[in-house]
């Protein structure tokens, strides 16, 4: 058993998850108490381009698994990729992101694997006897659980998006393998023969850093623009929300309600732009990490959650925010 | 000349017997069809409804024989009551010609329908005959003149309506024959029969031509008669039958009591399923249904324009109980392979668009029930298939790790309360009331203020209370009602378990959802308590002089019933009481109101799923409201004031109503 670390580096569309330079970064992290090094696991169709963006976050090694059947993510060609490979080299830790495929992908890889698996984790460590230690929230977020696998190896984990920030690039390359799939196009018991998407380049809300959200004050459906215009301001990674009365009220599509009946977000940012905050809302949001509120009523309960509020009219202050973050932004 | 009339008369007194023998026949038709029936309603669990006999009479005579729900509705109400006298008496005056006849006459050879008896008794059949025909007649205009919405026609309301006037008209033809050629004076007390007989009068037609026609209709008469009693058993008709029974067999449970299902966790399968798992009450419901469609009338689900109408629900149950029951007896096999009947026999849609609000039952004048259907066939879908939206998934979810139906730690349950100086049960318990929060008042910022506004006014009147602070859960009420029973039961059990612990007797709540559920169902798990809705409890302090309210609030007031306080625990008045206490307060009525008062949408777990077809039922319910000239609607529940005012936000009415809860209402004007 080799004391190495593996993450997978989870592409879509041949673009790299942001949780993927996450991995890169904790792994780096737990690699160098281990004492053992680091390789990134890359999967899907036409991704040599990819190992570069993976370059210079400490990975000594990249696996690159290119197959036509990898093309789009399955349950099934996705395991048996990753099961031989790890079969064949054994590392210790092997993580990954707690996004929608990782939750799909990990428990399968990890139940061929016959080893353990702390899935949605906020934190990763090793113990002094070298084991993994996985900090995981219970009871939404009330405790915090620290998790280990003592035997079974790999210890696996999925890290919980946006928790942890990607690290400092340094000038190191890593070594590329390409790996031969034994995949057959009839391994997979389902295929993908449509990616239906709603309209524009749109981020999932819950995959989302920073969520620009409007009410029912935004007033029309055009207004919402304004915050698009913000959200675009942050870049990658931002993505506009509402609430269900602006939704009911055909100011934004259903599949952006954040709520108890719509999306429960967790962004590091949610800015809350004329919602009053019912606690249906709430319920959706009040994770987040930084809440800021805008709203002309001082009595809206959104400010009670509220890490910063302002009590103004939303349409003179979103288009200032909006200079203000791409000023700070262009001097990045 | 004797004052009576021959029976048999111009028919020959021979036809007796085969009069008999055929009556024999289409009695036993009756019967063969009848027990069909019984036999099919056998099929469900056993069910006690034969306690407290007195009371059942009781509720046969007032709401059978005086139609007093019936009546609710004037025009099919009088008519349906002057059909039913005219039928009933029409009945009585054939027996007791039967007794005549057949005992007191031919074994002692005594006549007791003469004199002044026959002519009262003449004059009596008249009447009531003719109320029949005026009560027939006018139901089958509105039938098929009128047609209101919530009839639908089937060629057996037709049959039913015809045979039942043919059988009339032929009577009154044939008395009036009988005049015409008899002539006696006396029977100008048959009424009818008397200005029938004038149309035969004349002198050019003879005794002999009458007499056949007599005969000819006297005939069809009898055959219509029979043709009707044997099509009783297997037509609509058959609620002569069902319906009386189904008002004898009345549940004398509150509407608000969904039944648990016992000893939980042994059983195998939950809910309804099948037919089999309905009781025999349940199943005779199916069958007593008139289709009279008051209830979908009143439905909000159905008024909304959601696929949900508690008359279809029932006669969809009623059509698929009378096809599967030519499937018994087939063995279990047969019974195995039937498809479950939430989703198949009733939609999921119809089963999740019920409010549970209690209007349909209160407007069925046969007390068919509908919530325990519900319920139990969501029962299945929830526990037996995890057949419900992703936002009841969550809503599961938040129940069972947080108690409460938010993503919020049940451990800042209390934290309105920090500021105040409250009796936390467990630090001091010797108190005389426990006021029950509820998740809305502790964790929704809007309702934390109704709880404000009610502590502030128990205090100033000297309430000796306490809270159980982050203990307290859910009183697992809404869960209850989406059908996912075994949570609802782990919810309140541990509710019970620390009522005990403190000792608790009696319980204060200002949301009418745990008010109903400690009142109406923890006794179900031997938790019995005082309970008290803060309107009652409000008004009985006011009663009491321990509050006063010293500015009064100037407002013009619209009261919204909860249907958890209204009909399913009749308080119409505390509420409407206390408001009108408050100076300067004028108390107006939206047209819904009280017993018929409108859903504001969320009861039955519809707060927590989203309301995706039709129309918003608390936008139809704003509308009711601002159309009464008030500027601010009270409420007593949380429920409540959360529909109705995002409704008002939704529908951009805030300048014209506001939405109060009383006890606010009661703390400004103090």
């Amino acid at each position: 058993m080799s004391n190495n670390v593996w993450i997978i580096a989870e592409q879509k569309e041949g673009k790299l998850k942001k949780v993927s330079f996450e991995l890169l970064g904790i792994g780096k992290k737990l690699a160098e108490k281990t004492g053992g090094s680091l390789s990134a696991l890359l999967l899907g169709q036409q991704i040599d381009k990819l190992t570069e963006k993976l370059d210079g976050y400490g990975a000594s090694k990249i696996f690159v698994c290119d197959s036509e059947i990898l093309a789009n993510y399955s349950n099934e060609g996705y395991t048996k990729a990753i099961v031989d490979l790890v079969k064949a080299h054994n590392p210790a830790i092997l993580l990954g992101g707690a996004t929608a495929s990782g939750r799909d992908l990990f428990p399968r890889v990890a139940a061929r694997l016959e080893t353990g698996l702390a899935s949605d984790c906020v934190g990763l460590e090793i113990n002094n006897e070298g084991l993994l230690v996985a900090e995981r929230p219970l009871f939404a977020g009330k405790v915090l659980v620290d998790t280990l696998i003592p035997e079974a190896r790999p210890q696996m984990a999925c890290l919980r998006p946006n928790v942890l920030p990607v690290p400092e690039r340094g000038s190191e390359k890593a070594e590329i393998e390409k790996v031969a799939v034994e995949l057959q196009p009839q391994d997979l018991k389902a295929t993908i023969k449509e990616m239906v998407k709603t309209a524009g380049e749109k981020i999932d809300l819950t995959e989302a850093s920073v969520i620009v959200s409007g009410g029912r004050g935004m007033a029309s459906k055009e207004n919402f623009k304004i915050l698009e215009e913000l959200a675009a301001a942050f870049g990658e990674g931002a993505a506009v929300g509402a609430s269900r009365s602006a939704v009911d009220s055909d100011f934004a599509p259903h599949d952006t309600q954040v709520g108890q009946t719509g999306k429960v977000v967790n962004p590091n940012l949610y800015i809350a732009c004329g919602i009053s905050g019912s606690i249906q809302h709430l319920a959706g949001m009040r994770t987040s990490k930084y809440i800021v509120a805008i709203n002309k009523d001082p009595e809206a309960p959104i400010f009670q959650v509220a890490d910063y509020g302002i009590v103004d009219d939303l349409f003179k202050i979103v288009p200032l925010f909006t200079e203000e973050v791409k000023k700070l932004k262009a001097q990045d | 000349m004797e004052i009576t009339r021959e029976i048999f008369w111009n028919v020959g007194h021979w036809v007796r017997w085969p009069v008999y023998g055929f009556g024999l026949i289409v009695i036993i038709i009756f019967i063969f069809g009848l027990v069909k029936r019984i036999r099919l309603w056998r099929i469900g669990k056993p069910e006690n409804r034969l306690d407290n006999i007195p009371r059942r009479i009781g509720a046969l005579l007032s709401f059978g024989l005086f139609h007093r729900r019936i009546l609710k509705e004037p025009y099919p109400g009088i008519t349906h009551l002057c059909l039913f006298w005219g039928f009933l008496i029409l009945l009585l005056g054939t027996i007791l010609i039967f007794i005549q006849e057949d005992l007191t006459k031919l074994i002692f050879g005594k006549v007791f329908i003469q004199g002044n008896f026959y002519l009262f008794f003449s004059l009596v059949l008249d009447l009531f005959g003719l109320l029949a025909i005026i009560g027939v007649i006018l139901l089958a205009f509105r039938r098929y003149v009128l047609k209101p919405d919530r009839l639908d026609n089937k060629p057996e309301d037709l049959i039913g309506l015809i045979l039942i006037f043919l059988v009339l008209l032929t009577g009154f033809f044939n008395e009036g024959l009988r005049i015409a050629i008899t002539r006696p004076d006396f029977e100008k007390y048959s009424f009818v029969g008397w200005e029938i007989s004038k149309l035969f009068a004349s002198p050019e037609r003879s005794m002999a031509s009458l007499g056949g026609l007599h005969a000819t209709f006297w005939w069809i008469h009898l055959l219509l008669a029979f043709g009707f009693i044997g099509y009783v058993a297997y037509s609509r008709l058959l609620h002569l039958i069902t319906s009386p029974l189904n008002q004898f067999f009345i549940s004398f449970a509150p509407s608000g009591e969904v039944k648990p299902i016992p000893d939980i966790e042994n059983q195998e399968t939950f809910g309804v399923s099948k037919l089999q798992d309905f009781t025999w009450k349940q199943l005779l419901d199916a069958d007593a249904c008139t289709r009279c469609g008051r209830c979908q009338d009143n439905c909000p689900a159905h008024l909304s324009e959601k696929p949900l109408s508690p008359k279809k629900v029932i006669q969809d149950l009623k059509n698929y109980l009378t096809s599967q029951g030519k499937n018994l007896g087939k063995g279990e096999d047969a019974e195995e392979q039937t498809p479950p009947i939430s989703g198949n026999v009733i939609s999921e849609d119809e089963l999740w668009a019920c409010t549970t609000c209690g209007a349909c039952q209160q407007a069925c004048p046969v007390f068919v029930e509908v919530i325990d259907k519900v319920v139990d066939l969501r029962r299945y879908l929830v526990l037996m298939e995890s057949k419900f939206s992703p936002e009841v998934k969550l809503f599961f979810k938040n129940m069972e790790t947080n108690y409460n139906p938010w993503t919020i730690g049940f451990a800042t349950r209390a934290d309105w309360a920090k500021d105040l100086d409250l009796n936390i049960l467990s630090e001091k318990s010797d108190v005389d009331y426990l006021l029950f929060v509820g998740c809305a008042g502790s964790f929704d910022e809007r309702n934390k203020k109704v709880t404000r506004s009610l502590v502030g006014l128990l205090q100033k009147a000297g309430v000796s209370f306490g809270i159980l602070g982050a203990e307290e859960m859910c009183c697992g009420e809404t869960v209850r009602r989406i059908g996912n029973e075994y949570l609802a039961q782990i919810l309140m059990q541990q509710n019970i378990e620390l009522f005990t612990k403190y000792g608790i007797k009696k319980i204060i709540t200002f949301c009418p959802h745990c008010f109903n559920t400690f009142k109406n169902e923890y006794h179900q798990f031997d938790g019995n308590y005082q309970v008290f809705h803060h309107t009652e409890f409000l008004w009985n302090l006011f009663k009491e002089g321990k509050l006063r309210w010293k500015t009064g609030v100037e407002m013009t007031a619209v009261y919204h019933d909860s249907c958890y306080l209204g009909r399913h625990n009749n308080i119409y008045d505390a509420p409407r009481r206390l408001l009108a206490s408050i100076q300067n307060t004028r108390l107006v009525e939206m047209e819904q109101t009280r017993e018929k008062s409108f859903c504001c949408g969320a009861g039955g777990g519809r707060m927590w799923m989203e309301e995706t077809l039709g129309t918003r039922i608390n936008h139809m319910r704003i509308d009711q409201a601002a159309s009464c000239d008030a500027s601010v609607v009270a409420t007593a529940c949380p429920y409540c004031l959360t529909m109705l005012e995002d409704g008002i936000k939704e529908k951009e009415m805030e300048n014209l109503l506001t939405v109060f809860d009383l006890a606010e209402l009661l703390e400004k004007a103090s």
